[in-house]
């Protein structure tokens, strides 16, 4: 299949060397196809992280390839690779997402901003993403005016804007309680089945990974059990 | 401009820290205003002193005579002369003196000193001998002598009394002696001017030496003082040529205008002091609110900020940083520099140079002041934000996401 969102060939990421060197990533080979809603579990520090960085363009490998929609990113400069993020992937971070000082549409409508995307595209599509994530009537909240879980749909919602090919969301729901955090990954399950959203995201609580149609398990580095339900 | 939006909202999440560095700017730049509106004021105070006490704005004189003052070299046709200054516009006042060294002599005792031939209209105009009589009157009669208050002492003399100036006559060289009556005790200020110089009539002047007209000095005020500055099309240009010579103080004076230059370095000097003080605080200041942002950066540069747009987020913020600094720091500069404008600042009494300050010293606001020296702060508070600037837009986004996590 050449139209895999993400492609990773015996991707290894190092940190540092000789008696302290991590293998935080060793040998990672996977495929993650468009409209899948893929769960990385795995204790923590077992790599969740560091691979969702490698494939998010965060960071990269001491060895292997990463191959975004065909693309592989290793030989980007820069201001490519910046770019890059901002048109491919979307990202959802644990917490504080979003910029403090701009209101929840104004969140949105940054990356928008980056894109250069015209004035009146961005505000109406700010308000369909607001609709997406069920915030409609809270888009001139600032982030402090807003609760754990609706900042994180508002990172949702940002990261749908750009129109990315995936979303990768790193432990999404680590810092909301279990309602709050099942009712997120509702949001992103469903913006998965109505847009086709490719989403990989990292957890390791048993009810969220529950909602995922494909689990990656990871043990120090290593992918060990890779199934798709 | 969501950039600009971004940039104002940053630079009051933490409203203490900005008022605090906007003081810390803005007070420099009052400072130096301030610093500069004195020396201004100080120099204006010396010109004025320099030149209205006695020796006026600019003078001619006959090539060569300011060399030794030698009583020949006086200017026979200083009528004519008069007559040009009298025409022009730019001339506010000027007064023809015939200057020879002589000896006084009273009962009691003898000084030598100036003697200063003066019209006395003329002089009533341009210099502060007619206020400076703190003892009888000004010249009158035809014999009546001023004199300082230290020579009076000197020669134990006190008003009417009677005193001898014994002098060569001009050309032949022959000794010519002549009685005047003490009119009147002045006192300039001026150690220099009060014990050596005393006043006569230029008639009597002229007698003496045994010339029948003519005169050594003319002294000239104008309505502006640059008028006086060397101008190769102005009148002093036009009234120098191979006989007699018309100078400004500035080069009457050389060494006291090398001085005043100094002054403009003084102002530079404090400026550099107080602005590299001032641009630490910047740089701390960015470096504070950088650090406390750097998840925020490091999220921002995930989702596609590129470098550039957070150096350039982090620059306006300076601008708007420096802005303000300066909106304060002029404001505070002008209420200041115009108070003292009109109130003075109290230095105390003194003498530079042997020129007499007043304890007063007005301060006198520039344009400059108000333009260019905002214009250095902002250009300074840049300048220290390009460091942190560039460490902004240096983050590693991994780095960032796991430091603050
Ligand atoms: N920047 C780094 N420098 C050094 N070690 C790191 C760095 N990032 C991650 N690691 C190490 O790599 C391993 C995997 O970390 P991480 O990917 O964060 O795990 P997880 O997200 O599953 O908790 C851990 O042992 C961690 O300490
Ligand atoms: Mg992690």
């Amino acid at each position: 299949m050449t139209n895999a969102v993400i492609k990773t060939m015996e991707v290894c990421r190092y940190f540092g060397e000789g008696e302290t060197l991590v293998k935080a990533v060793e040998q990672v080979s996977i495929t993650i196809e468009p409209g899948e809603f893929t769960a990385i579990i795995g204790p923590s520090g077992s790599g969740k992280s560091t691979l969702l960085h490698l494939v998010g363009g965060l960071d990269n490998p001491t060895s292997g390839v990463v191959e975004l929609s065909g693309t592989n990113i290793a030989n980007m400069s820069g201001a490519q690779i910046s770019d890059f993020r901002r048109d491919h992937i979307g990202f959802v971070f644990q917490a504080y997402n979003l910029i403090p000082v701009l209101s929840a549409e104004e969140n949105i409508e940054y990356i928008m901003l980056l894109q250069g995307i015209a004035g009146p595209a961005r505000r109406q599509r700010v308000q369909e993403m607001l609709e997406l994530v069920g915030l409609n009537d809270l888009g001139s909240r600032r982030p402090n005016q807003l609760s754990g879980g609706q900042q994180q749909r508002v990172a949702v919602a940002r990261a749908m804007a750009s129109h990315p090919d995936i979303i990768l969301a790193d432990e999404p729901t680590a810092n909301l309680d279990s309602k709050t955090g099942i009712a997120l990954l509702d949001v992103m399950k469903d913006l998965n089945e109505t847009h086709n959203m490719t989403f990989v995201f990292s957890t390791h609580d048993e009810k969220i990974m529950s909602r995922a149609s494909r689990l990656i398990h990871m043990e120090d580095g290593a992918v060990v059990h890779d199934e798709r339900r | 401009m969501l950039i600009m939006k971004l940039a104002l909202r940053n630079l009051f999440r933490n409203t203490r820290r900005t008022i605090l560095t906007v003081l810390l700017i803005g007070c420099s730049l009052s400072a130096l205003i301030l610093t500069d509106a004195v020396l201004l004021g100080m120099v204006d105070v010396m010109i004025e002193s320099l030149t209205k006490t006695l020796s006026g704005e600019a003078q001619v004189h006959r090539q060569g005579f300011t060399d030794n003052y030698d009583i020949d070299l006086y200017m026979p046709e200083s009528a004519s002369i008069e007559s040009t200054l009298e025409n022009d516009p730019s001339v506010a006042a000027y007064a023809s003196r015939v200057i020879s060294g002589g000896m006084i002599s009273s009962s009691y005792n003898v000084g030598a000193g100036l003697i200063y031939g003066v019209d006395a209209d003329q002089e009533r105009h341009l210099s502060k001998l007619a206020a400076a009589i703190i003892r009888g009157h000004y010249l009158q009669d035809s014999n009546d002598i001023l004199i300082g208050e230290p020579m009076a002492e000197l020669l134990e003399i006190k008003l009417g009394d009677r005193v001898v100036i014994t002098q060569a006559e001009a050309n032949t060289g022959e000794l010519s002696q002549a009685l005047f009556r003490v009119a009147g005790i002045f006192k300039f200020g001026v150690r220099e001017l009060d014990s050596n110089i005393v006043f006569i009539h230029i008639s009597q002047a002229r007698k003496i030496l045994g010339i029948s007209q003519g005169s050594h000095e003319i002294a000239i005020l104008f309505h502006d003082v640059s008028s006086a500055d060397l101008d190769p099309t102005g009148l002093l240009s036009s009234l120098t040529n191979d006989t007699t010579e018309a100078l400004g103080w500035r080069a009457l004076n050389k060494d006291i205008a090398a001085m005043l230059e100094m002054s403009n370095y003084s102002s530079l000097i404090v400026g550099a002091i107080l602005f590299f003080l001032a641009s630490l605080g910047v740089i701390n200041s960015m470096f504070m609110s950088i650090y406390e942002r750097i998840y925020e950066f490091g999220v921002a540069k995930a989702i596609g900020t590129r470098p550039f747009d957070l150096f350039r987020l982090i620059m306006v913020e300076a601008l708007f940083l420096a802005l303000l600094s300066c909106i304060f720091g002029v404001l505070v500069g002008a209420l200041l520099g115009e108070w003292y404008a009109t109130n003075g600042i109290p230095l105390g009494e003194m003498e530079i140079s042997g020129i007499a300050m007043n304890n007063n010293i007005p301060t006198v606001l520039a344009w400059h002041q108000f333009t260019n020296f905002p214009a250095y702060v902002i250009l300074l508070v840049l300048t220290a934000a390009l460091y942190p600037a560039r460490f902004a837009a240096n983050i590693i986004p991994t780095d960032a996401l796991h430091r603050s996590l």
